[in-house]
């Protein structure tokens, strides 16, 4: 019985040797997770997303440079910020996990930052938008696409400086979203000189702006610019020709859908608004992710947000091969990075965590679709909107 | 503000005026006749609309030329049938089943069916769930007359409007059938004493109305060339405050009614400083104004006495 028990222990030793021998010869796995809205009504850009990651993930482990080997963890937020927050404690339990990816959703992302922060375990944010995800400059926290202001502040620029208008008519739809790109949209404009000679309120839902527009045509605008989104703008524009208001409209990146094309039908042609993003064949890098994305033969297409998820990936090996697989140091390295060429282009971040690349598009409405503004024949020119 | 401002103003005015003197005509009707409020009818306005938007596209693809005449009276007459059958079929199934029941139950009934018809739309009509453009069936371009911009559509609604309010007067108070809604409307008893069929009238008031409501949908979609499931609901709410203002149960009140709300809506846009934030809510105050300061309407009339 005796003997039996340490010849038992004897097998074990050495098993367990040959064993661990085995573990010191192949690199040691590090984990990257993703969060994002792999199911629900974003499922399609969430997968874009997911896939755009792994492919990161692929090249990094085929290039041979790295000592670790890199595994892809992802799950799944759903849009939604209750399943967020359980998907983002997932990979917190995960060990193995060293950084994040995280979401397309502003809701999911403005739930999980404080958890990811609390945790110490670094996200980088890679398409939700809203202004208030990095105000609190967590050290874990940064975001590689530029936040919800810049739209607007670059909107005013564009109008005022390189267009000239002068006399500005603001409308909004009364709701957080359209009077927040309103008054973003003033004060760029007033920085530049604009002067703003009405600014009024409409309700959602409302279909009769007559009454508002014949006032402020009265007062003769350079142009007419919309807080709001696509069916009240669609209206609007509408209205306008009917009353044939010569009046350049704007409004914010809630039109940028063939919603507003359709409902405002001939009368959407000339309608400015700018987008977070660029068309992918128009960045730096894009015509080479397209190409490798292609390559890797995913089931699904990366959609329109895979650029910026793609970056956040890079941006976390990068980091890893600096920092090692440790979340704090980490940390540290993703917000220090520096000389990180993506295919957005040289993505730094500034002391809130948020990037200072500002990709944003000027898109004018032509022919019933969204075309960017430097590739239209429709241009501002002395202050009105002509075919060149 | 210049001559020319106010007229244009007030032409604005005009044309959401008669819109909502159209759906209060329905509702003072029902009210009138049957004595039930019904607030399903914002969503007869908004089957019409998308009977519309059904009807031109079958006959624009069975050849019938974009913009014509034509196909405008042909889908006027297809609404004016699809709102009458609506009216009809809510009457017979909601309406007259409920007759005995206290006037709770009626109110309460007509609201599910409103919920109904609107979800039916946003579930089973294509693409129901998002805003869809109404076509162009009549073009016509805006000219101006003396510095004032018409728009040529302002014209139709108006035209029609005046037409189908006329053709109702001249109905009920010319014809021996509008001498039955009357009597109805006046005392129900002593009317099936003297011999009038009430069911039928109730009946035909309820097409009639409907039909009204249904056309009031069109002229909408041709106005705004929009269409979408929620469309009745807000509309269905200002054509009731617009029955109330002209005192529940007067057909030219009713009118008065429609066409003060229009006025008074675009007047608040045009003086209140930044008041086009209240455009939508300025029907509500003035419907609760009304019934607690004048509930007989702008008339001041009571139009009878229950015994």
């Amino acid at each position: 019985m005796k003997k039996s028990l340490v010849y038992l222990m004897l097998v074990m030793f050495v098993l367990t040797g040959v064993l661990t021998g085995c573990g010191t010869n192949s690199p040691k796995v590090v984990k990257i997770g993703f969060v994002g809205p792999l199911t629900g009504g974003n499922a399609a850009i969430g997968v874009g997303m997911k896939n755009a990651v792994d492919l990161a993930v692929k090249q990094a482990n085929a290039s041979g440079k790295l000592a670790y080997k890199i595994e892809l963890v992802a799950v799944d937020d759903a849009g939604d910020p209750t399943t967020a927050v359980n998907a983002a404690n997932k990979l917190i339990a995960d060990k193995g996990v060293v950084a994040v990816v995280a979401h397309f959703n502003s809701g999911a992302a403005l739930a999980t930052v404080p958890i990811f922060h609390k945790n110490g375990l670094p996200a980088v944010i890679a398409a939700a938008i809203h202004n208030d995800i990095t105000k609190d400059g967590f050290k874990e926290i940064t975001r590689v696409i530029t936040a919800a202001d810049v739209q607007n502040e670059i909107a005013g620029n564009v109008a005022a400086k390189d267009w000239g208008l002068k006399k500005y008519a603001v409308i909004h739809d009364k709701t957080d979203y359209g009077k927040t790109n309103a008054e973003q949209f003033i004060a760029s404009v007033k920085n530049n000189g604009g002067e703003i000679i009405s600014f009024d309120g409409v309700s959602v839902g409302q279909q009769d702006f007559s009454a508002l527009l014949t006032t402020i045509k009265s007062k003769n605008p350079d142009m007419v610019f919309f807080g709001g989104v696509a069916t009240e703008a669609a209206l609007i524009k509408r209205q306008m020709g009917e009353l044939q208001m010569n009046a350049i409209f704007m409004s914010d990146s809630g039109i940028l859908s063939d919603t507003f094309n359709k409902i405002a039908g001939p009368a959407a042609d000339g309608t400015l608004a700018h987008g977070i993003g660029k068309p992918l064949e128009d960045l730096p890098g894009g015509k080479d992710f397209m190409k490798a994305y292609t390559d890797a033969k995913y089931a699904e297409p990366h959609e329109a947000y895979a650029p910026f998820a793609y970056d956040a990936a890079n941006i976390i090996i990068k980091a890893l091969e600096k920092a090692g697989p440790d979340r704090a140091k980490m940390a540290e390295a993703i917000r220090g990075i520096t000389g990180f060429q993506g295919i957005l282009g040289e993505t730094a971040f500034d002391d809130k965590g948020q990037t200072r690349l500002k990709i944003i598009t000027t898109y004018i409405s032509e022919g019933g679709k969204w075309v960017p503004y430097y590739r239209s024949s429709l241009k501002v020119v002395d202050q009105k909107i002509q075919k060149q | 503000m210049t001559g020319e401002l106010i007229i244009q103003q007030l032409l604005n005015a005009l044309s959401l005026g008669v819109m909502y003197s159209l759906m209060a005509v329905g509702f003072t009707l029902f009210f009138g006749v049957i004595e039930v409020i019904n607030f399903a009818h914002g969503e007869v306005f908004m089957l019409g609309a998308f009977g519309a938007l059904a009807a031109s596209g079958i006959l624009i693809s069975a050849g019938l030329p974009l913009g014509s005449i034509g196909l405008f009276i042909v889908v006027l007459l297809s609404v004016m049938i699809i709102g009458g059958l609506i009216g009809a079929i809510m009457e017979r199934t909601i309406i007259k089943p409920m007759r005995s029941s206290p006037e709770i139950m009626t109110l309460l009934i007509t609201l599910g069916a409103s919920i109904v018809m609107r979800e039916a739309v946003m579930l089973f009509f294509p693409n129901g769930r998002n805003p869809q453009p109404f076509p162009q069936i009549i073009v016509m371009k805006s000219f101006f007359i003396g510095g004032v911009l018409i728009k040529p559509d302002i014209v139709l609604t108006v035209v029609l409007a005046a037409l189908l309010i006329t053709g109702l007067y001249v109905l009920i108070q010319k014809t021996a059938f509008g001498r039955y809604i009357r009597a109805t409307a006046q005392d129900r008893e002593a009317a099936k004493m003297m011999g009038i069929r009430v069911d039928r009238i109730f009946l035909i008031t309820f097409i009639l109305g409907s039909a009204l409501g249904a056309v009031a949908g069109l002229m909408n979609g041709m106005s705004y060339g929009i269409v979408k499931f929620t469309m009745g609901f807000i509309v269905g709410i200002k054509g009731f405050a617009a029955a109330v203002v002209g005192g529940l149960g007067n057909v030219y009140g009713a009118v008065a009614g429609g066409l003060l709300l229009g006025f008074l809506e675009t007047m608040a846009v045009v003086f209140i400083p930044d008041g086009s934030r209240f455009q939508e809510s300025i029907s509500f105050i003035i419907v609760i104004l009304f019934l607690v300061f004048r509930p007989g309407g702008i008339f001041g009339e009571r139009t009878y006495e229950k015994v």
